[in-house]
């Protein structure tokens, strides 16, 4: 499984990547929607994508659109990691495409959860 | 408009990110009992908040102990010397997550701008103190703060 983490903080990137490299992801790392989207455009399409929702250049919720009304990414996962955590935000980033929502902070288990959730935990940490 | 954020709620916040991305489960902070103390060396972190309530969330600590949170977030090691950068980005994560939660204490969705970090305390003109929450930190006080902005 690889993961792409779309955040601009470095220090949120890590611990994004390290709680899910924990977990059996190879990750790489966008610091913010159109770095991603450039990463993705030069191929291969991760497995999953960790979306913050507040960054420069285009945010996270831009960015799911975008990735959304692209043919080629439909099969990446889309979860969005973020502060934002009112209803009518999470309703907004679900309505745009995203397939999962999670709050910072959170924790490793958090994470694991969501992961199961979506299918995307591997084999052996279903264990 | 005024509005009002209960210290509880902004400790609430502040233990949660604590012991989730800090010292892991079940955290480590306290409340900080003492007075304040002068500081001497501080860092200040902020982000602001707009919507039909606009306001400031900011994190105070004195390097030493931004250096450590930093180190802690990272995961370096001890000993290891945290850049300007790594300190910047960290302890303006720190901020950027106490005030996305203390945005969703608020009764309507808003904004939020991205977090600065800075030596000198954030100038705000006629702004007011919503609420003080002081924290401790094995030993280390942080202090929290949400101001109203005109």
């Amino acid at each position: 499984m690889r993961a792409l983490v779309i955040d601009d903080s470095r220090t949120m990137r890590r611990i994004v990547a390290r709680s899910l490299q924990g977990l059996g992801f190879e990750t790489l790392e966008a610091e913010h929607g159109q770095h991603a989207l450039d990463l993705l455009a030069e191929g291969p399409v991760p497995d999953l994508a960790c979306v913050d929702w507040n960054m420069p250049v285009m945010d996270g919720l831009t960015f799911v659109g975008r990735a959304r009304a692209e043919p080629a990414l439909r099969g990446m996962t889309l979860m969005m990691v973020t502060t934002e955590s009112e209803q009518s935000q999470i309703v907004r980033a679900l309505a745009a495409g995203a397939h999962e929502y999670l709050i910072k902070p959170f924790t490793t288990d958090a994470v694991r959860d969501k992961l199961e959730l979506l299918g995307l935990l591997p084999a052996e940490e279903h264990a | 408009m005024t509005t009002m954020i209960a210290g509880d709620d902004v400790y609430a916040i502040a233990e949660d990110l604590f012991a989730a991305m800090v010292d892991g489960e079940p955290g480590t902070v306290r409340p900080w009992t003492l007075p304040l103390p002068d500081w001497t060396d501080p860092v200040h972190a902020w982000v602001d908040l707009h919507g039909d309530w606009s306001g400031r969330a900011v994190v105070t600590t004195e390097r030493a102990t931004a250096d450590d949170l930093a180190r802690a977030l990272l995961g370096l090691p001890a000993d290891e010397a945290v850049s300007e950068e790594d300190l910047q980005d960290a302890f303006g994560e720190v901020a950027n997550v106490v005030g996305g939660n203390v945005k969703s204490l608020l009764p309507r969705t808003g904004t939020m701008g991205l977090p600065q970090v800075a030596s000198v305390a954030p100038l705000l003109p006629g702004s007011a103190l919503v609420t003080q929450v002081l924290l401790d930190w094995g030993g280390r006080v942080l202090e929290l703060t949400v101001r109203d902005v005109p």
